[in-house]
């Protein structure tokens, strides 16, 4: 029965390669710049990328996700002005984390000037971001926005998403290679790999209830 | 009240620290400039309009003397970097931000600073020049300079992807003649973009797919140089980039594809390739940004004019998707240009695409609903509404998807309102729905009519092209198009200044008169009236002659008393007819002359004169006469329409006939005909079989309803409803047919 189970296991092929891939790909990604530098030293995976870029990149993430647009903005203006300038989505939903930030701080006449003189004109340059537009400013209009029906809007994870979403950006832009470094290929990549472990398991249950069929 | 952004500094006092002597002030007001315009179109117009792009330019020029002069390294870069990119925010997208960075002399400045050591001031200047490539204002670039080929192959050559990105950049911008193309094939270039595509980055795949499908436009001799068995297989990796994980790589592979199917017979022309390219295409509809908009622009350029690729479309569900995405609403005004174009692009030649289109429904539930009620209205009464028929769900069907057409005639887009028109123009070329009367319905016709008016003028022809198509209309009456003032609104815009309106006013005219009731001939005429429909004829601009002419042809057809609108001011049509005759620019010219004559001598004996007089009057020298001149013309047509137009005067049951036929043959009209006998084409022959009076029998009958330009045979020929149908069906289906549009 071993010799069966050996015999399947040759068949499956995850290689370590592989494996060592998508974990640097995960550091990579996740901006854990030491760790990468380790992993290089002891498996000798090379990133695909520059490893200073990662802390530029990680600076601008970690800047969204405490609240300090304006700073992330500033800073992805630093690393490459193109980004913003031909990414007209994301600008918006940079933007209007940064009028949700301005009311989380009750700065509200401030928000109200930004809403008016900034997003309004992203409104008019494009019409699909007006319903977004729509509900943000709609925050302007409670006073305890903690219980409205919009604090949703208020809430970490809408930070996490635009930090998410701004690394993405920058990580397209900075893509080397053809392909392997960027978040859909660890996806695609893990995906392969857990649908092996799976047939993996499902292999060691058959072989498990052969052997108690076969005693018995 | 305060203003709570009290610590951001307005724009015109950013501006002036631009020009203040410390450079610590200096270098943050330029770095919030740049700041404050990325990304945001409104602000780079108003810094634009405050001058603020000769200033930033200033700044870059000052901080290049600095540079060889060896002053404050640091400083100085910074500088540099930071005007650099604020000028590249300028020009990017923004055709004024690039006119201005040009007009403020800071090109050339921004080349020589590629030479710089810094890296950053060069990433910083690479980008800005590339944004002045991606738009048309660009400088043109002189690829067949020696010096200039050498640059752009340092360009191409360099590890810095901006550097090597704006090489790929001059080249699409700039790259435009055959001579250019093969000049570029000749310096290796392709070898280098390959490369590129290969082991390049995201950004170098995409920039070099671009460069590729500009030098292959239109160049079968390029493409298959690069896909000889020199280079490898370089075709089958833009083939696996259309299948790239990232939208923008498979657009861009996808064009360059369909650019090197588009120029080369021999490549790429499977159907394997051809179902996946229609595939891929329809999937990029879903990306909501740019490339979703841009997809549609490059389903048409794949599907245009060609039969096979419409109907693989149609089987892979295209016309369904494309309305799905109307249907979503609050689109991108270029993704519903597009869309709306595309959708052009399937009806144009397909009656099952058409078919298909004007059967969507809105709502599943909405287009029965109605008609389930009546059905299962069990009450007996007079005025019970009659069981509706499968006609009349069609055309409930149809007004659905058509008021999704008629609102897109009102959008505030003109590219929406042209496309909206030309997709019109493309479904009305169904006989079957125009003969059904789909299309002649307020719902249609009043925006398109208001289109007449419209400021754009792309927007007016193709307004003019739609109605061209729905005014051939025989079951329902024309009215609802002259109660709206279609009618007055078309000769007005027959004198417009722009001769592309003119013509398709006259085009839409002329289709409007076809068989129509005297009365309504006579409204037009009286409306048009004769002076200026000759000066119409004597237009200056050929395509204008050949409508008017086309106009008189289908307006003097039928009755007699319509013939006399020739005569009319002291035969001010008649006259100028003859002298356009004398001096055709163009086949198409004399044929439309000739059988507006042809139908002026179905008439009577007077009309028949008149011709004659006319043709003899012209023939100075009879080797000059324009009649002999068309009988030995090449164009078929033109020929036929002169034969006919000699049987007309000949015709036996005239009294006049037999002196005509004297003078004919004295002026060697008749030998001339008679060495036609053996003409290669059928019409000619059918039209002497006339003149030589032998007698039509069925198969020459046949023959004669086979034939297009029969309007003239009002005399021998009497119509059914049958008969029309039967010659209109043989109009329709001849691609070159005076009639559709």
């Amino acid at each position: 029965m071993r010799e069966e189970w050996e015999k399947r296991l040759n068949h499956i092929r995850i290689r370590k390669e592989d494996m060592n891939k998508l974990v640097m790909n995960f550091l990579v990604t996740e901006g854990y710049a030491e760790a990468v530098a380790k992993f290089r030293m002891e498996t000798g995976t090379e990133p695909d990328m520059d490893v200073a870029m990662i802390t530029d990149r990680m600076a601008v993430k970690k800047a969204v996700q405490c609240g300090n647009v304006e700073d992330a903005i500033e800073k992805v203006n630093d690393l490459n002005p193109e980004i913003l300038d031909t990414n007209p989505e994301l600008f918006f939903h940079l933007q209007q984390q940064r009028l949700i930030e301005l009311i989380r701080n009750e700065k509200i006449e401030e928000a109200l000037e930004f809403a008016q003189e900034e997003l309004a004109l992203r409104g008019e340059e494009n019409q699909s971001f007006l319903e977004e537009l729509e509900r943000t400013v709609s925050l302007l209009v409670f006073k305890d926005v903690s219980n409205c029906p919009l604090r949703e809007l208020l809430d970490i994870s809408q930070r996490l998403k635009t930090a998410n979403d701004v690394n993405a950006a920058i990580l397209t832009s900075q893509s080397h290679e053809k392909g392997l470094n960027t978040i859909n290929n660890i996806r695609s990549l893990s995906l392969e790999i857990v649908r092996k472990l799976v047939y993996l398991l499902a292999l060691a249950q058959n072989i498990i209830l052969e052997s108690y069929l076969f005693n018995k | 009240m305060p203003s709570a952004t009290v610590n951001k500094p307005r724009p015109s006092e950013l501006l002036s620290r631009l020009t203040s002597a410390e450079p610590e002030v200096k270098v943050r007001a330029l770095r919030e400039v740049k700041n404050q315009i990325i990304g945001n179109r409104t602000k780079k117009l108003s810094f634009l309009k405050l001058g603020a792009v000769p200033a930033v330019a200033g700044i870059l020029a000052d901080s290049i003397d600095d540079v060889t002069e060896n002053n404050n390294c640091n400083n100085t870069n910074n500088f540099l970097v930071q005007s650099a990119a604020a000028l590249g925010s300028f020009a990017c997208g923004f055709d004024a931000g690039v006119q201005a960075v040009l007009d403020a002399g800071a090109f050339p400045n921004l080349l020589r600073l590629l030479a710089n050591p810094n890296e950053k001031v060069v990433d910083a200047v690479a980008r800005a020049l590339r944004m002045i490539y991606q738009s048309k204002l660009a400088p043109k670039y002189d690829f067949l300079q020696q010096k200039n080929m050498e640059f752009l192959i340092s360009l191409l050559n360099s590890e810095k992807e901006t550097v090597s990105g704006l090489g790929a950049s001059i080249i699409t911008r700039s790259c435009e003649t055959n001579l250019e193309q093969k000049a570029l094939f000749d310096a290796g270039i392709l070898r280098k973009l390959n490369s590129l595509l290969e082991g390049g980055s995201l950004s170098q795949r995409d920039a070099s797919l671009e460069s590729l499908a500009t030098v292959f436009r239109n160049n079968p001799e390029v493409i298959s140089k690069f896909a000889g068995p020199e280079i490898g297989r370089p075709l089958s990796s833009i083939i696996d980039l259309a299948k790239d994980r990232y939208p923008r790589t498979r657009l861009l592979a996808c064009m360059c594809l369909i650019v090197i199917r588009n120029a080369s017979p021999h490549f790429l022309q499977d159907i394997g390739i051809k179902t996946k390219l229609i595939h891929i295409l329809l999937e990029l509809l879903d990306d909501p940004g740019q490339v979703g908009d841009e997809a549609p622009f490059a389903f048409s350029s794949l599907i245009a004019q060609k039969e096979d690729l419409q109907k693989l479309a149609l089987e892979a569900n295209a016309i369904d998707k494309f309305h799905h995405h109307i249907k979503k609403g609050s689109l991108h005004p270029r993704r519903y240009e597009g869309i709306l174009l595309a959708l052009a692009d399937m009806c144009s030649k397909l009656e099952s695409c058409r078919t298909k289109f004007l059967s969507l429904q809105a709502k599943p539930s909405q287009s029965l609903e109605p008609f389930k009620a009546l059905a299962s209205n069990g009450i007996h009464t007079a005025t019970k509404p009659k069981p509706s028929s499968s006609r009349d769900q069609e055309l409930m069907l149809a007004s659905f998807v058509l008021n999704l057409v008629a609102d897109a005639l009102t959008d505030y887009n003109a590219g929406v309102r042209a496309a909206a028109c030309i997709c019109l123009k493309s479904v009305t070329r169904s006989i079957q729905k125009l003969s059904a009367g789909y299309f002649m319905n307020e719902t249609i016709v009043i925006p398109l009519v208001q289109l007449f008016l419209d400021p754009s003028t792309s927007v007016q022809v193709a307004a003019l092209g739609a109605t061209s198509n729905i005014v051939v209309d025989f079951t329902t009456s024309k009215s609802i198009f002259v109660q709206c003032g279609g009618m007055k609104q078309l000769i007005q815009l027959a004198k417009s200044m722009e001769s592309s309106v003119r013509s398709n006013a006259l085009w839409a005219l002329k289709n409007f008169v076809f068989q129509a009731d005297n009365r309504l001939k006579e409204g037009v005429f009286s409306e048009l009236t004769a002076s200026l429909l000759s000066s119409l004829i004597r237009d200056p601009e050929p395509s204008v002659q050949e409508q008017a002419l086309a106009l008189v042809r289908n307006l003097v057809d039928g009755c007699i008393n319509l013939i006399e609108f020739v005569f009319a001011e002291d035969g001010l049509i008649l006259g100028a007819i003859g002298r356009q005759l004398q001096c055709a620019s163009k086949a198409e010219i004399g044929i439309q002359g000739m059988y507006a004559l042809c139908n002026v001598a179905s008439g009577n004996e007077f009309h028949r004169e008149a011709v004659m007089q006319l043709l003899f009057t012209q023939m100075g020298d009879k080797n000059q006469s324009f009649v002999v001149k068309f009988l030995q013309s090449n164009d078929s047509q033109l020929r036929t329409a002169t034969v006919w137009t000699i049987v007309n005067l000949t015709c036996p049951s005239s009294p006049g006939a037999p002196c005509r036929l004297e003078k004919l043959r004295n002026a060697g009209i008749v030998s001339q005909i008679k060495n036609m006998v053996n003409d290669p084409c059928v019409d000619v022959k059918v039209a002497i079989f006339f003149i030589f009076r032998i007698s039509p029998c069925e198969n020459s009958a046949r023959a004669i309803y086979g034939f297009r330009g029969q309007l003239s045979m009002s005399v021998f020929i009497h119509y059914s409803e049958y008969k029309r149908q039967e010659i209109l069906k043989q109009l329709v289906f001849q691609s070159s047919s005076p009639l559709f549009f």
